[in-house]
């Protein structure tokens, strides 16, 4: 897991990193699922989705805020999400299982996905992302 | 206190124009010192950057719970001209009308012999926490309905008397719903959540009035010290929160589009009177309606409970009062001596209309409207009443609760949930949750005082102390 939370005073405030842009939006995708569910998380059910965005910041929250929008009308809880980047294209396969209360009443509902503090930035050890979930 | 600010007096303080480039007005706020200790800059700034907005009237203002927010800080208030003003998502949050209220009950804490039982069976009734649906059926036709009419369809639907609709502020509908702005993908988030309570800082809670400070207003308001109360504390849902993410995105192209220069583009707004201006407004009203309703089926759940656990009538349960704390609203005010409408935003801010003010029921009218402010959990929730001097100095608004000091990584660290719901039981506080973390998240001391907070707004005027509720029970989302 290359995603940690860092302290952020009202919301939740993840911090990702990965040696690609496109790991990078799954890492951001796994750690959405992780603040929601809770680590047990399983596979088995394939979602896909397609995003164009203005920038790489707008198609990084449009991509969250489908991520947030399936899983809450579909009853899906992603353990994963293979993303592949074109330019401002975005495709992702989403990987998950149905809502189960027993297990996946470990998080807290996020509300929406914010632009306040959002960075992507990469250096020569690879990309980087910080982003706050409205919660 | 941070510098460039300036105290103004007592609690008054400005951030004067030029503290950020492009400011129209000044920005103030309301911190006791103990409080300013507490204060982030970038709340601050969040602040000072609002004052830009055009068609900000006076000053932007935040109330003592400010903190750091998404566009607008949290206790954030401002209010636009309608000819050449802006709304803003940010200026309202995800949770369109997130807001609370309070119901009382005949029954003193002592009548409730079993309080666990009494937790637990509200618990079962009020679906609670991530990924709980509705227990009621509600057809998309149903949530046309929702939208449209608001508290009203909820208590069409057996769901309420009609006398809970006078007690909601503008008898809980926004006439101003659109429902053609709200997306199929809202609609869809809607249909399963009416009547669902949410999670994070959501909660609904049994509690006491310790204590009354105005007996008249106490006495308006149907309160009595040793009276056993219930609050409800939750939003538009899924719904709401999909309209925000929609409109943010038509708004930031309308932002361009209309050429306004935005310090942050949190603050992504529209003209009031241009097409995706109206249409947000519209999209905006269409969701607090759903939120209305759905406190209300809420309610209704809660007082089935009572009923059946008490052997209580349904009319043994009036509604105190339901007021939102996260809206944008068309309301007038007197600016430079004339009447004026105005679009006020009340981001994490409560509306505070005193004595006389419109839209008061009218057996309140000369007391001012109940204003609810809720404590965190284990800490007391009050009651205040409405000013005129709200109406004066703030667009008729004041504080709306306790404001987090701490983040939820670090509360975690710091506790576990089981120890903090054993330390609020040894003060006879039951917590019931749907995990441990979500208990530790919302611990009392990740908040400021809500005491301090208060009275920080009743020194300033902005309302008026009527009673404090104390919590018996309390369910967390």
């Amino acid at each position: 897991m290359s995603f940690k939370e860092i302290p952020h005073t009202a919301d939740v405030k993840i911090r990702a990193e990965a040696p690609t842009p496109d790991a990078l939006f799954g890492e951001a995708c796994a750690a959405l699922m992780q603040v929601m569910y809770g680590d047990d998380r399983r596979g088995g059910t394939k979602k896909e989705c397609d995003i164009i965005g203005e920038d790489q910041e707008s198609l990084l929250c449009d991509f969250l805020s489908e991520v947030l929008y399936l899983t809450e009308v579909d009853g899906l809880v992603f353990s994963r999400a293979d993303v592949k980047l074109d330019g401002l294209h975005l495709h992702a396969v989403l990987d998950g299982e149905p809502f189960d209360p027993a297990r996946h009443n470990k998080g807290t509902e996020v509300k929406g996905i914010s632009y306040s503090g959002l960075k992507i930035s990469h250096d020569a050890k690879g990309f980087m992302l910080e982003i706050v979930f409205d919660v | 206190m941070i510098d460039g600010v300036v105290r103004l007096k007592g609690d008054e303080w400005e951030i004067p124009k030029g503290f950020v480039p492009g400011m129209r007005v000044p920005a103030r706020f309301f911190l006791s010192d103990t409080l300013a200790a507490l204060l982030e800059p970038g709340a601050v700034q969040q602040l000072a950057n609002v004052a830009t907005l055009p068609g900000i009237v006076r000053s932007a203002y935040g109330m003592p719970d400010i903190h750091w927010g998404y566009g607008f800080p949290i206790g954030g208030v401002a209010a636009f001209t309608l000819d050449e003003g802006v709304v803003s998502p940010g200026g309202v949050g995800f949770d369109i009308n997130c807001g609370v209220r309070l119901f009382t009950t005949p029954l003193t804490k002592a009548d409730i012999k079993k309080p666990r039982e009494l937790v637990e069976s509200l618990y079962k009734a009020v679906p609670t926490g991530v990924g709980a649906k509705s227990t009621r059926k509600i057809s998309p036709s149903d949530l046309t309905t929702m939208m449209e009419k608001g508290a009203r369809f909820a208590v069409e639907a057996g769901f309420g008397v009609e006398r809970d609709i006078e007690r909601c502020e503008d008898r809980g509908c926004m006439k101003q719903a659109d429902i053609r702005a709200v997306s199929a993908k809202a609609r869809a988030r809607g249909v399963p959540q009416g009547g669902t309570l949410g999670s994070g800082n959501h909660f609904l809670e049994v509690q006491e009035v310790s204590e009354v400070y105005d007996e008249e207003a106490a006495r308006a308001f149907g309160l009595h010290v040793g009276q056993v109360c219930c609050m409800i504390h939750c939003g538009s849902r899924g719904l709401g929160h999909q309209v925000c993410t929609d409109h943010l995105k038509t708004l930031e192209t309308a932002t361009k589009k209309y050429q306004i220069a935005l310090p942050d583009r949190q603050l992504a707004c529209a003209p009031l009177q241009s097409p995706e201006g109206k249409a947000y407004f519209g999209a905006m009203a269409a969701s607090a309606n759903y939120a209305w309703a759905n406190r209300q089926m809420i309610m209704d759940a809660a007082r089935r409970q009572f009923m059946r656990m008490f052997s209580l009538a349904y009319e043994d349960m009036p509604l105190v009062y339901d007021v939102t704390h996260n809206v944008a609203k068309i309301e007038e005010y007197t600016v430079d001596g004339r009447r004026v409408p105005l679009c006020v935003h009340r981001k994490g801010a409560t509306r505070s209309f005193g004595p006389g003010a419109p839209d008061l029921p009218s057996d309140l009218t000369r007391i001012g409207q109940p204003v609810i402010i809720p404590g965190s959990m284990g800490t007391s929730s009050y009651v205040l009443k409405g000013t005129a001097a709200a109406m004066e100095r703030t667009f008729g608004s004041t504080c709306h609760g306790s404001g987090r000091v701490m983040s939820r990584s670090q509360a975690k660290k710091k506790q576990t949930g089981k120890e903090v719901a054993d330390r609020l039981l040894e003060q006879g506080i039951i917590v019931r949750a749907p995990n441990e973390a979500a208990i530790a998240d919302e611990a009392p001391d990740v908040y400021k005082p809500s005491s301090e907070v208060v009275e920080v707004v009743a020194r300033a005027g902005l309302s008026a102390l009527v009673a404090r509720l104390t919590p018996i029970g309390v369910i967390k989302g």
